[in-house]
């Protein structure tokens, strides 16, 4: 067997990866399509206001199997443009920008047939009462 | 094992009942509520009686009973049967609704695939584009509603799952799919608020704001704006709500609550 | 089919439209097709779109359409239709089966071409379940109205049998060997129950695939299937398979060399990924495994999007293969979404746990094949195929992952017998009933009911686990069980206990488990086994040993402890090991409250290897060792260990060590050393599709150390040879052991025979 399945620690990269003499061919002024064209489609834009690139990348390790991987680094290249749709500017935002906090738990309720223990056996129960008016009026029933 | 024995041929008579007589005893045996006995009637006026005046109503009913029974697949297949011999006759609208309420009964929980949200979505599409008079439009609207909502809660469901792991790009992707596709459902507010969580954990502080104003423009009064607000006024350092201790989260896991 | 004439062509009214020649179909469904009313003016082109309409509906052989004076004449004949599809004669294949398989269904519309081809379409069905020689004949009943009933009279005929399967060429692997390669079997008594003698053309080509990926990872990467045939006897209705092959030459590894365009990842540091050691045999397995070992190394220092490709040229004259990797920049494309379909009962996030990959990251090949396989290893699902779908730009894609998911849950029942122990009484037949839920509620968690017991012995447990506790990859889970043992009734032992354990993987071999235990061990005596209480005399009429004695009046015993586990596994096959490890260390520190205070250290290791490739003789070494030490009161005298037919075969189970002055109840000893050393071997007599391998086997073992006991205390070595019989049996594996003690002491208990179903590592 390969040594590689002893090292218990694993390394990922994740999100974009960043090619620094691509960053070169977009300075200060070159087009939207020329960044798309450098740079490749971006992670995320701005989801409102003016046109923005977001290049995101994030590495992580795994010490051991079972344990989460960690965020040892996240690097975001934001890609502003101007009104003309020309690089305005870039900037970089890296792991310590990250704020860490916690995520609110309370979610929007959904619906749909969840199969508890009991639904797994019986399966297909029957149908409720269907809308008024069946397919003849009022012979139909209802 | 024994196969099905099989059928003797020469007594095989087929007994032809008019059409009429063996419809109405299907109607009662609705009425009465013996369903199974129902069907039974409608599909020997269909057997008996293929391609007649009887046969079209008895095929609606049948699907009809069917989907009263629960069995979804049966009625729908039938009902969708009856849209393509007879599109033009009164009762396609009520079949093709019948459709959509086959599929629309067996929507999952969003943790499973939704195809019969989709399906639902579909079907009920048709029902209000090709019969927009129908009266059943009304509910078909309705239900719509609920399958795009259940679509938009499994795009959520997914957000959450990425958003736990701090793996933001694929979190951001899924609600800006909710923002974006699916901004006519309940998720909506929820989906801003997440992306204001996801931007602010990735430091794109400008990009926070925007999302949650946006939200407080459109929901100034949903708690999930309060909870964005609250975010954004303190950088993140005071708990917004306690979620109990790491023993109840585990319990909470074990029960899968 | 003849298209209408009209008389004049300009629009034209007419006053009525009059339908002949339907016999079934209503009227006015027709008018409503034609779509042409009485009073409104139409043309031509209206006619023939009426006639296109009534033929859309297939329910016509012909239509004609013509205007006569002031009425529309519109002629139909109608096709006739069915009204019910009979199958006569069929047992092996049922009838929903063969009605899926053919075209004509009720109130579908009757040809004779929809007829024969259904005839095919049958005796297709038949010869897929192995039955060539089955006759179809169809034929249809009239009843009027234009209704008719179709009739498919079928003799099935006997099971077409595999004579044999014979192989042309091969030199380096005996026939025997290739046989146990395919899948297609030659008929035995057995394969009504295996099925696996059923001919069929796809299985054919599955095992010539087979075939080159056994040569190919034996060196000959020559190897070539020329050609595979079955011959069909039909007097005996019986096939004779036979491959053809060119085996060439056998290959070794020449040097092998790692190029990298990519700059930053320089080959040397590479090394220890390779698994294709020059000098060694040539194997497309260890090229294939040092692709993803390379991969997955390179994509971790940051190159997402790494490719590794390998190129080999033979060296014909030293029949060497020179291997190069070459490591570069695959495309930059990234996954946009990951859509999970299919999964109508296992939730999303049990799938998407598995992938490493998520949403916006680089699309890279072996990322995906290792989630993959992890989705394989969840035996969940019956398919798992992922396929890439263009996605919104042209370097985003869509990952979709179709499942098919399969029953996880599982009811059963099973028989076991062991070699009943004099000594102690266990043993014999004992029957067990388990549910089982392997995706409970779709969550991926496990949960099992079980509950067994035998003449002497009842057995219930309750088990459950979580794989992914609070998100993380470690398998949490608890477990209830309650033992009563009768031990040959002179006493009866009653244990409840419950633990609760923490699985954590270090790497996909090595895996580690924490685990605390608790038990409640309560003893027992036999009301005839009591002392007269009116005598005084201790008569101790069944003649049980002072310290059992001592133990069941000092009963019930509390143990609880904690437990670290180690665990690694490189066996290449569970069920059938050819190769790898399977080694087990273990700590147990009892002494958190309870009467048991012990530190327990148990330790096993079994190395499987190959011996002799061409007489598939597989190799077993395997050694063990325990040694219990007290760390607050005397041990207890259920603490010690005692022998089993894993530590030693050839003695009765507590059959050997410390023993008692009775001369005939062992109490266990402090320490324990065996060893074992095995060869499988295929029997020459007996068909491979049977499954059954034959064994010769050397053990020995020491058992010794143990305050309480008076004799045999010291360190004495036993040691014993044997055979036995391994069977694959469809119930699962199953062994038989004999064994002759050739080195044992004078107090230990002999048992030559032993039986049971088990997998032993």
């Amino acid at each position: 067997c390969t040594t590689a399945s002893l090292t218990p620690s694993e390394t990922l990269t994740q999100g974009y990866v960043i090619d620094e003499q691509a960053l070169e061919l977009v300075p200060v002024g070159s087009s939207r399509e020329q960044v798309l064209l450098a740079l490749g489609s971006p992670s995320t834009t701005a989801t409102f206001d003016t046109e923005v690139f977001y290049y995101i990348s994030q590495k992580r390790v795994r010490p051991v199997a079972f344990m989460n991987p960690k965020i040892v680094d996240q690097q975001v290249m934001a890609v502003y443009f101007n009104d003309e749709g020309r690089v305005d500017n870039i900037a970089h935002y890296g792991l310590k920008d990250g704020k860490v906090f916690d995520f609110v738990s309370r979610t929007t309720p959904t619906g749909g047939k969840d199969q508890s223990f009991v639904g797994q056996l019986f399966s297909g129960l029957s149908g409720g009462k269907p809308p008024a008016g069946g397919p003849f009026g009022n012979s139909g029933p209802n | 094992c024994a196969g099905e024995k099989d059928i003797d041929l020469t007594s095989y008579v087929q007994d032809i009942e008019p059409a009429d007589t063996l419809y109405n005893q299907g109607l009662a045996n609705l009425e009465a509520g013996r369903i199974k006995e129902a069907i039974a009637k409608f599909e020997a006026v269909d057997r008996q009686h293929p391609y007649s005046e009887y046969a079209r109503k008895s095929m609606v009913m049948t699907a009809f009973a069917n989907y009263r029974r629960g069995n979804y697949e049966d009625s729908i297949n039938t009902a969708k049967r009856y849209v393509a011999l007879y599109p033009s006759s009164e009762d396609a609208a009520y079949a093709q609704y019948i459709v959509g309420l086959g599929y629309y009964r067996q929507i999952r929980d969003v943790t499973q695939d939704q195809a019969e949200a989709r399906r639902t979505v579909e079907a009920m599409d048709e029902v209000i584009t090709r019969w927009p008079d129908s009266s059943y439009v009304e509910d078909a609207k309705a239900k719509k509603r609920f399958a795009r909502d259940q679509l938009a809660g499994k795009e959520m469901q997914i957000g959450r799952y990425y958003l736990e792991r701090r793996e933001y790009v694929a979190a951001a992707k899924r609600f800006r799919n909710v923002v974006e596709v699916y901004s006519d459902t309940r998720h909506v507010e929820e989906a801003l608020a997440r992306l204001t969580e996801t931007y602010y954990a990735m430091g794109l502080a400008s990009e926070a704001q925007t999302a949650a104003a946006v939200l407080g423009h459109n929901y100034p009064d949903s708690q999930w704006y309060r909870d964005s607000y609250k975010l954004l006024q303190t950088g993140g350092l005071e708990p917004r709500e306690n979620k109990g201790s790491w023993i109840s989260k585990a319990g909470a896991v074990l029960l899968g609550t | 089919v003849q298209f209408a004439t009209v008389a004049s062509a300009e629009a034209a009214v007419v006053r009525s439209i009059e339908v002949r020649g339907n016999r079934r179909v209503d009227t006015a469904t027709i008018r409503e097709y034609v779509g042409i009313e009485p009073g409104k003016s139409f043309d031509p082109a209206d006619i023939n779109e009426a006639v296109k309409t009534l033929f859309g509906t297939g329910l016509f052989s012909d239509v004609r359409i013509n205007q006569v004076g002031s009425t529309l004449v519109v002629e139909v004949d109608e096709y006739a239709i069915v009204n019910a599809v009979i199958f006569q004669g069929n047992k092996k294949v049922k009838d929903a089966d063969l009605a899926s398989a053919v075209q004509l269904k009720p109130r579908s519309t009757y040809s004779q071409a929809a007829l024969d081809a259904d005839i095919e379409a049958v005796r297709q069905a038949y010869s897929r379940v192995g039955r060539e020689d089955a006759t179809v004949s169809g034929r249809i009943m009239d009843l009027g109205e234009n209704r008719v009933n179709v009739v498919f009279e079928i003799i099935e005929g006997g099971r077409t049998k595999i004579t044999g399967v014979t192989f042309v060429g091969n030199n380096a692997f005996s026939d025997g060997r290739l046989r146990d390669v395919i899948s297609t079997k030659q008929s035995n008594i057995l394969s009504f129950l295996f099925r696996n003698d059923v001919y069929s053309e796809d299985r054919l080509r599955a095992d010539e695939e087979a075939l080159r990926r056994f040569y190919y990872n034996r060196g000959y990467a020559d190897f070539r299937v020329i050609s595979s045939s079955a011959e069909l006897d039909e007097a005996q209705n019986q096939y004779s398979v036979t491959f053809t092959v060119e085996e060439g030459e056998r290959y070794t590894f020449g040097d092998i060399s790692i190029e990298s365009t990519l700059e930053g990842v320089d080959a040397q540091s590479l090394n220890p990924q390779i698994d294709t050691r020059s000098g060694s045999v040539y194997s497309a397995d260890n090229v294939e495994d040092t692709i993803i070992a390379l991969t997955e190394e390179v994509v971790g220092r940051g190159y997402a999007f790494a490719q590794v490709t390998p190129r080999g040229n033979r060296n014909f004259e030293s029949r060497t293969i020179d291997v190069a990797y070459s490591i570069d920049q695959g495309p930059r494309t990234y996954i946009e979404r990951i859509e999970i379909r299919g999964n109508d009962r296992t939730r999303d996030y049990v799938i998407r746990r598995e992938f490493d990959v998520s949403e916006g990251d680089a699309f890279n090949q072996v990322m995906i094949q290792r989630a993959k396989r992890r989705l394989d290893r969840l035996d969940y699902f019956q398919t798992v195929n992922i396929s890439t779908v263009p996605g919104s730009q042209p370097d985003q894609v869509y990952l979709i992952i179709d499942v098919v998911e399969k029953p996880t849950g599982e009811f059963s029942v099973g028989a076991g017998y062991s070699t009943k122990s004099e000594a102690t009484g266990t043993g014999g037949v004992s029957i067990e009933g388990s549910v089982s839920e392997r995706n409970f509620l779709g969550r991926g968690q496990y949960i099992k009911v079980s509950a067994g017991g035998g003449k002497n012995s009842r057995d219930y447990s309750l088990s459950f686990t979580e794989p992914y506790f609070l998100g993380r990859r470690i398998a949490a889970g608890f477990d209830v069980y309650r033992q009563t043992r009768a031990y040959n009734d002179r006493y009866s032992s009653d244990t409840t206990g419950a633990t609760i354990r923490l699985g954590l993987p270090i790497t996909d071999s090595l895996t580690s488990q924490i685990a605390y235990n608790y038990s409640r061990e309560e003893y027992e005596l036999d009301d005839k086994c009591v002392d007269d209480p009116t005598t005084v005399v201790i008569e101790n009429p069944c003649n049980i040993a002072p310290q059992i004695l001592d133990a069941i009046v000092q009963s019930p015993w509390v143990k609880s402890s904690v437990s670290w586990t180690l665990l690694y596994n490189t066996l290449d096959d569970p069920k059938n090991p050819r190769d790898g490890l399977y080694s087990t260390f273990s700590v147990e520190y009892a002494g958190l409250g309870g009467d048991a205070e012990f530190v327990k250290l148990t330790g096993r290791g079994s190395y499987y290897h190959t011996l002799l490739e061409e007489q598939d003789v597989v190799g077993l070494v395997s050694i063990g060792a325990g040694h219990v030490v007290q760390t607050g009161g005397p041990l207890r005298l259920f603490d010690y260990f005692q022998n089993d037919t894993r530590m030693i075969r050839g003695f009765e189970s507590s059959g050997i060590g410390p023993v008692a002055t009775n001369g005939t109840d062992h109490l266990g000893g402090e320490t324990y050393i065996n060893a074992s050393a095995e060869a499988q071997f295929p029997l020459p007599a007996v068909p491979e599709s049977l499954g059954i391998k034959g064994a010769v086997f050397a053990d020995a073992a020491t058992l010794f150390g143990n305050d309480l006991a008076p004799l045999g205390t010291d360190m004495e070595w036993r040691a014993s040879v044997g055979a036995s019989l391994l069977w694959q049996s469809p119930f699962g594996p199953i062994r038989f052991d004999y064994a002759v003690p050739v080195v044992k002491e004078p107090t230990d208990q002999v048992q030559h025979f032993n039986f049971g179903v088990s997998t032993r590592f």
